[in-house]
């Protein structure tokens, strides 16, 4: 966190109502955070407490009803290609029609990058996301956990300056879960990546962090914020041991498990 | 192939039942001829070339048509798919326009193009340029809008997002429009042919029948089911190929 200089992503004042003011509901209040860059913060909140409404307006999707959305300083106005967005439900987020590395080439194109640079450029991300050998397989042949990881790939493909996760290992098996949840882990570290990871699993979030933000529902707000002091890179077993680990589940569990 | 065989009876059964008919007076050879005869006429109509040339002249003025009542109407059912307001703007306009039968263009036509493939090919296209619009708009609206929305957060521009995006997503509801519009396109233009154009089928099927060939008559008439067979068979096939992932997905 270098003095002076704005953080990566900010929440300032974000509010959010859906509907016309006699029936609105109020899906976001007052919320005010920010993502200090290669910092890995988690959101956790327990189901329709706003968490991919707040991603939506943080990308640009949405427009807040109030408060803003901050990148690098400026209001987010739109989606920008800085602001990369992996999205909840992979199944509908790839394009069926193109195969792993032409999904992966999307991004590419989006940039302008000459059709001869695709494959030498998705060569790496590939490998790094383990899906080299599937390079031609369309996102139909492929299992829920790989296709997830095609859209981390296509983002990273991107090369966004921060990365919006909406409970992206949500929908996989245990074992699935865990292993993606190492190697994205790994990954982040070892490029400093800046993430606002948002999940609904408390353990997730206290095991990827840097810092947990705990939302409450009706209105979505923030209950707690939590500075993680464990050691990387994290391990499955010795770091959920740990009294920290579970001290912070304790904290957190006192806001989120009783809903 | 035991499929092809359980499938030729019924057929060549009405074939025999027709020959025998024939003979025995029942229908008149004037109008009816005989199979006997039409299949003579066929081999030597194929053989001496005038058939092949009346496909081509046929064919080529339905693929003129419905190659451009495709390019138009995906492109304005694409923009009308994604813009309500454009949508809202026009569909009084098409709703007035559809229901005009294609065939009363005809003298229209004459006068714009005259004699020849345009004029047919012009009428096609009419006939052809409404189910695809139809089709596509409805396919195009009927697309994820998460896919446009990836498009959207890596920084795509509009016409980008259309072509990449909206256009491949709506392909297997456009390719069902397509096909509807190929049978349109040979029945319009065979039509044509038969009531204004000189040149094709249909003229030819016109000339058989007033030079009192019935045999001739006939005979282009089932060559006329057999190329539209197989052209609609060979349109399969190249969907097939082109939404290989739509199909991939279906299985899956
Ligand atoms: N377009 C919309 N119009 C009206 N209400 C909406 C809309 N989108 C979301 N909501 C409401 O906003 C609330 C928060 O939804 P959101 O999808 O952000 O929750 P979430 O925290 O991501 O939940 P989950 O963990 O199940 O994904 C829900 O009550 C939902 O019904
Ligand atoms: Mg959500």
């Amino acid at each position: 966190m270098s003095a002076g200089a704005p953080p990566v992503l900010a929440a300032r004042g974000v509010s959010l109502a859906f509907g016309t003011p006699p029936a609105a509901r109020t899906i976001l209040s007052d919320l005010a955070f920010e993502v200090p860059e290669r910092e890995f913060v988690c959101i956790v909140g327990p189901s329709g407490c706003g968490k991919t409404t707040l991603l939506r307006v943080l990308a640009g999707l949405l427009p807040a009803s109030a408060g803003e959305a901050h990148f690098q300083g400026r209001r987010v106005a739109a989606p920008q290609p800085d602001i990369a967005i992996i999205f909840q439900d992979y199944g509908r987020a790839l394009l069926p029609w193109r195969t792993v590395a032409g999904n992966v080439a999307l991004a590419f194109e989006a940039r302008g990058i000459p059709k001869s640079e695709h494959a030498v450029r998705s060569a790496p991300l590939l490998a790094k996301m383990r899906l080299a050998e599937h390079a031609d397989k369309f996102p139909a042949e492929l299992s829920g956990g790989m296709q997830q990881r095609v859209q981390i790939a296509r983002c990273l493909a991107q090369e966004p300056r921060v990365l919006l996760m909406d409970e992206p290992f949500g929908a996989l098996d245990a074992i699935t879960r865990q292993t993606l949840q190492d190697e994205f882990a790994r990954l982040c570290e070892s490029e400093h990546r800046t993430v606002l990871f948002v999940t609904h699993d408390l353990e997730e979030a206290i095991y990827l962090g840097d810092r947990v933000i705990a939302l409450a529902a009706n209105p979505g707000r923030i209950v707690e914020i939590i500075d993680v002091d464990l050691p990387r890179p994290r391990r499955q077993l010795e770091t959920r041991e740990d009294y920290r680990f579970l001290e912070y589940r304790h904290r957190l569990f006192q806001h989120l498990g009783h809903e | 192939m035991r499929r092809v065989a359980i499938g030729m009876i019924f057929p060549l059964a009405v074939t025999a039942l027709w020959e025998l008919a024939a003979w025995a007076g029942a229908v008149s050879g004037d109008s009816f001829s005989r199979p006997v005869l039409v299949a003579a006429a066929l081999v030597a109509a194929v053989a001496d070339g005038t058939l092949l040339r009346q496909t081509a002249e046929t064919f080529v003025s339905a693929i003129i048509g419905l190659a451009i009542a495709t390019v138009l109407a995906v492109a304005a059912g694409a923009v009308l798919g994604l813009s309500r307001t454009l949508e809202r703007l026009t569909v009084l306009t098409v709703e007035a326009l559809r229901p005009i039968p294609s065939v009363a263009l005809i003298p229209v036509a004459l006068l714009i193009f005259g004699f020849g493939q345009n004029m047919t090919g012009s009428v096609v296209a009419f006939a052809c340029f409404w189910p695809i619009l139809i089709v596509t708009i409805s396919s195009v609206r009927g697309i994820d809008p998460r896919l446009i929305e990836v498009g959207r957060m890596m920084g795509l521009p509009l016409a980008k997002r259309i072509r990449k995006l909206a256009l491949p997503a709506a392909l297997p509801g456009i390719m069902v429009g397509i096909r509807i519009a190929a049978g349109i396109a040979i029945v319009v233009a065979v039509t044509v042919e038969i009531a204004a154009n000189p040149r094709g089928l249909g003229h030819g099927m016109i000339v058989a029948q007033q030079s009192l060939h019935p045999d001739l008559m006939w005979a282009t008439l089932l060559w006329l089911g057999l190329v539209g067979w197989i052209a609609n068979w060979g349109l399969l096939r190249l969907e097939r190929r082109w939404l290989r992932w739509f199909w991939a997905q279906r299985e899956a």
